[in-house]
């Protein structure tokens, strides 16, 4: 496989990703803001901060109300981030590609495209921005069940398995780490029931409050939010779960090469299996989330200059 | 039988005028059918006329779902076009595709000869045939490919060779395309579509198949790998997906089953050609390039080139990869250069030429010029470096201004024009919508491209593209100036 189409396939992956993670988390801040009663602090700054996009969002906007947040995350084609960017950058990526993935991994993705160019700012009068986050996730699993149900199991499987999980495990230590400062600014606060709902509403956007019943019951409590988000081996959006899948694509990538990358990928999935939340927290999770944050930019310039970069 | 007789009831047939002085593929001069198509003439009299719209329809869905699309250059609105396809095919007989296929083998022969002889010793110039400076100040003529003898001596391995059939229905050469002729997607295309529309009456006339192209390239590409290796490594070249062949990039990339690589893709290294993989680089053998001489190497044409890659043609002349069609092919399609093909069939074959050429007035030489700048309005003026039909002027439909721009132009550079005759292209029974879904059937002008590939022996593609002019009167068929296509039946015996 050509190296070049190696590298669009794990953008347009990673970009339909974001999109979907971003999807996710504005849903669930939206929702969220409704139930909560108003603040001291801005009641969007979080997720800014998560995206690290505080400037980019004020060099377009005067106003940080929800409307303006809505469009900014969601429409606006001038942040590179944006859902309906994300989606534009994958359908592009895609399109010269058609016959690498299957035709229908290329119709949803398409009709998705096309949805977008009807989106408007009148979608988010407040009865429809329930409506539309709903159709918008139902898209996004409707192209992952696509994709791992008719493309086969070849390297461009695998350099869009690659794409998805480095997004997801850097997403949510990214996600994990503002919340957490945000939602705890006192050391005493740590595993108290403080901001039950913030918590909930974390766990809900990456679809892991069912999980997380499951696992340990009703009760909330932080360090087992920890542990179901980063160190689950069983729960698919954890970072350990993406990482674990990311190692299984690089091993058959890299049948006889890349010694570095493997050594980067196996050294941040031994941190993943063997570490948990209370320890983590104890000793400064921020500090761990950083780490993972590094190695998952490490990895990612690794297999760049390895398999995708072509200058 | 008369078309008119049998088709009172058939309002599209009934209507249909055989215009006075042109030839009708379809009709006669009585408008009786030609004996040629005469059962597909009456199978489409016997159809009602909201089933030939039906057709029409039918055929535009699918080739929508098919995404058979074309990029145009000019056109910043709805930059992914359909080609019009008319359903109503062209027919040509088994024994005039005979005299076709030795005639257009017998040219590809003697223009490949005239490449190899031009870029190496140069006999037809020094024998004074051929003019020096004419070929030397050729646009095309590429001094940067002087010495290269390609394997098997093969400067051309595609070919698509214009062709259009005057008011008494000989067919002449109208152009040659060496460079990178394109169109054979849609010819293949257009059969899978005319296969679902009509199975039943191309099974009954013994239509020929034109599905084994894709094969044929792959193997006249492996025929020209240097040294003769076994299983070498083949590749085509694009521009990307801007261009406005892509479709057709990546429709013989799938059907051959080899990588479609970009520029970018690709590198030299100790004058080998490579493409870069994830598994690391990878030796080319054949590249079958479908970008320009000038962006193919910017070390040794346009240095701003970023479609090539840099080194090539020192890869070429260490012998260690060829590319399709050579560097510098386009001097032997130069439209003045072209007025010499007589001359060269007899020169390198010692054969008289088979295929006509329309006659050609080159206007470098001042007493043509004069003759020709008095008499503009009868004349088609072709700027020699071109293609694609732009800057082509027809003298009798010109407007005031576009001859006296034209005449400038003339006055200013008389080697870059030719002029030739008018003729008139021949017709065919076309079906033209009239809106609210109905359809007319009325001649439109017509041409044809067949193609031949060069390899170890000469194979033409048993058919052809046939693009027709869809506005009434026009002359002009290109698909980046509004034409069509239809499918072309090559009978067999």
């Amino acid at each position: 496989m050509l190296r070049r189409i190696a590298n669009q396939l794990f953008w347009a992956a990673r970009n339909l990703e974001r999109a979907e993670g971003r999807a996710r988390l504005v849903d669930v801040n939206y929702h969220l803001l409704i139930e909560t009663p108003p603040r001291d602090t801005p009641e969007w700054e979080p997720l800014l901060a998560i995206f690290a996009e505080q400037e980019l969002f004020s060099s377009h906007y005067t106003t940080a109300d929800q409307r303006s947040m809505l469009s900014f995350f969601t429409l606006d084609l001038e942040n590179p981030n944006s859902i309906r960017s994300c989606i534009l950058l994958a359908r592009e990526n895609i399109r010269a590609l058609r016959h690498y993935v299957s035709s229908e991994f290329w119709l949803a993705l398409n009709t998705l495209y096309l949805e977008t160019q009807e989106w408007t700012a009148g979608l988010f009068d407040s009865p429809g921005v329930y409506a539309f986050f709903c159709e918008l996730r139902d898209s996004f699993y409707r192209i992952s069940g696509i994709r791992q149900s008719t493309i086969p199991r070849d390297l461009a499987y695998d350099f869009m398995r690659l794409g998805i999980m480095i997004e997801r495990a850097e997403d949510v230590s990214r996600m994990l780490d503002v919340k957490y400062h945000f939602l705890l600014p006192r050391l005493e606060d740590v595993g108290g029931p403080v901001d039950l709902l913030q918590w909930t509403a974390v766990l809900r956007s990456a679809s892991a409050l069912e999980a997380y019943r499951k696992r340990f019951g009703n009760a909330i409590r932080v360090d087992r939010l920890v542990e179901i988000l980063l160190f689950d081996p069983t729960f698919p959006r954890s970072a350990r779960y993406a990482i674990e899948q990311f190692e299984i694509s690089m091993r058959r990538i890299s049948v006889d090469s890349s010694v570095a990358v493997s050594k980067r990928v196996s050294d941040l999935l031994h941190d993943l299996r063997e570490n948990r939340a209370a320890e983590c927290i104890k000793s400064g999770l921020h500090e761990f989330l950083l780490g993972v944050q590094d190695s998952c930019k490490g990895i990612f310039k690794q297999i760049d200059d390895d398999y995708l970069k072509t200058q | 039988m008369s078309v008119s007789e049998e088709g009172i009831s058939m309002p599209v047939w009934s209507s249909y005028e055989h215009p006075e002085g042109l030839f009708d593929e379809m009709v006669d001069l009585s408008n009786s059918p030609r004996p040629v198509s005469a059962d597909i003439t009456k199978a489409l009299l016997s159809m009602p006329p909201d089933k030939l719209g039906d057709l029409c329809n039918r055929a535009d869905s699918m080739f929508r779902r098919m995404g058979v699309t074309f990029n145009v250059y000019s056109d910043r609105h709805g930059v992914e076009k359909i080609l019009p396809f008319d359903p109503i095919p062209r027919v040509i007989d088994a024994e005039t595709w005979a005299g076709l296929e030795a005639g257009l083998i017998q040219r590809v022969r003697a223009l490949n000869e005239f490449l190899a002889d031009i870029y190496g010793g140069g006999c037809i110039m020094k024998d004074g045939l051929v003019p020096r400076d004419l070929i030397l100040g050729c646009p095309q003529f590429r001094c940067g490919a002087m010495g290269i003898r390609p394997p098997l001596g093969n400067f051309v391995t595609v070919a698509g060779i214009d062709l259009i059939r005057g008011p008494d229905g000989r067919f002449f050469v109208l152009e040659d395309n060496l460079r990178t002729p394109s169109g054979v997607s849609y010819v293949i295309e257009n059969r899978v579509v005319m296969t679902r529309l009509m199975p039943d009456l191309m099974r009954a006339c013994r239509v020929r198949s034109v599905e084994s192209y894709p094969a044929d390239l792959l193997q006249s590409l492996s025929e020209i790998a240097p040294s003769g290796k076994s299983n070498p490594t083949i590749a085509i070249l694009t521009p990307g997906p801007l261009n406005s062949a892509f479709f057709e990039h990546v429709f013989l990339s799938l059907q051959m089953g080899v990588e479609l690589v970009e520029g970018q893709d690709l590198v030299c290294v100790d004058d080998k050609l490579y493409m870069k993989t994830v598994q690391g680089l990878r030796q080319i053998d054949v590249l079958y390039r479908r970008i320009d001489d000038e962006f193919l190497d910017p070390m040794v044409f346009r240095r701003d080139s970023l479609l090539g890659v840099a080194g090539l043609t020192a890869v070429l002349r260490s012998g260690n990869a060829a590319v399709a069609n050579a560097i510098g092919t386009g001097v032997a399609d130069d439209k003045a250069v072209y007025a010499y093909t007589p001359i060269m069939i007899k020169y390198y074959l010692g054969e008289d030429h088979l295929l006509p050429i329309v006659e050609t007035h080159l206007l470098r030489d001042p007493e043509v010029r004069e003759t020709v700048l008095r008499n503009m309005d009868r004349y088609v003026i072709k700027p020699v470096g071109e293609s694609g039909g732009y800057g082509v002027l027809i003298g009798p439909q010109a407007t005031e201004k576009e001859l006296s721009e034209t005449h400038q132009q003339i006055v200013k550079h008389p080697e870059n024009f030719v002029a030739q005759p008018v003729i008139n292209l021949s017709v065919h029974p076309t079906l033209i919508a009239q809106g609210e879904g109905s359809v007319r059937l009325e001649p439109r002008h017509i041409d044809f491209r067949p193609f031949v590939l060069l390899g170890a022996k000469p194979r033409v593609l048993p058919g052809g593209l046939t693009r027709v002019a869809l506005r009434h009167g026009s002359l002009v068929v290109n698909s980046s100036q509004g034409g069509g296509s239809k499918d072309t039946w090559v009978l067999g015996r």
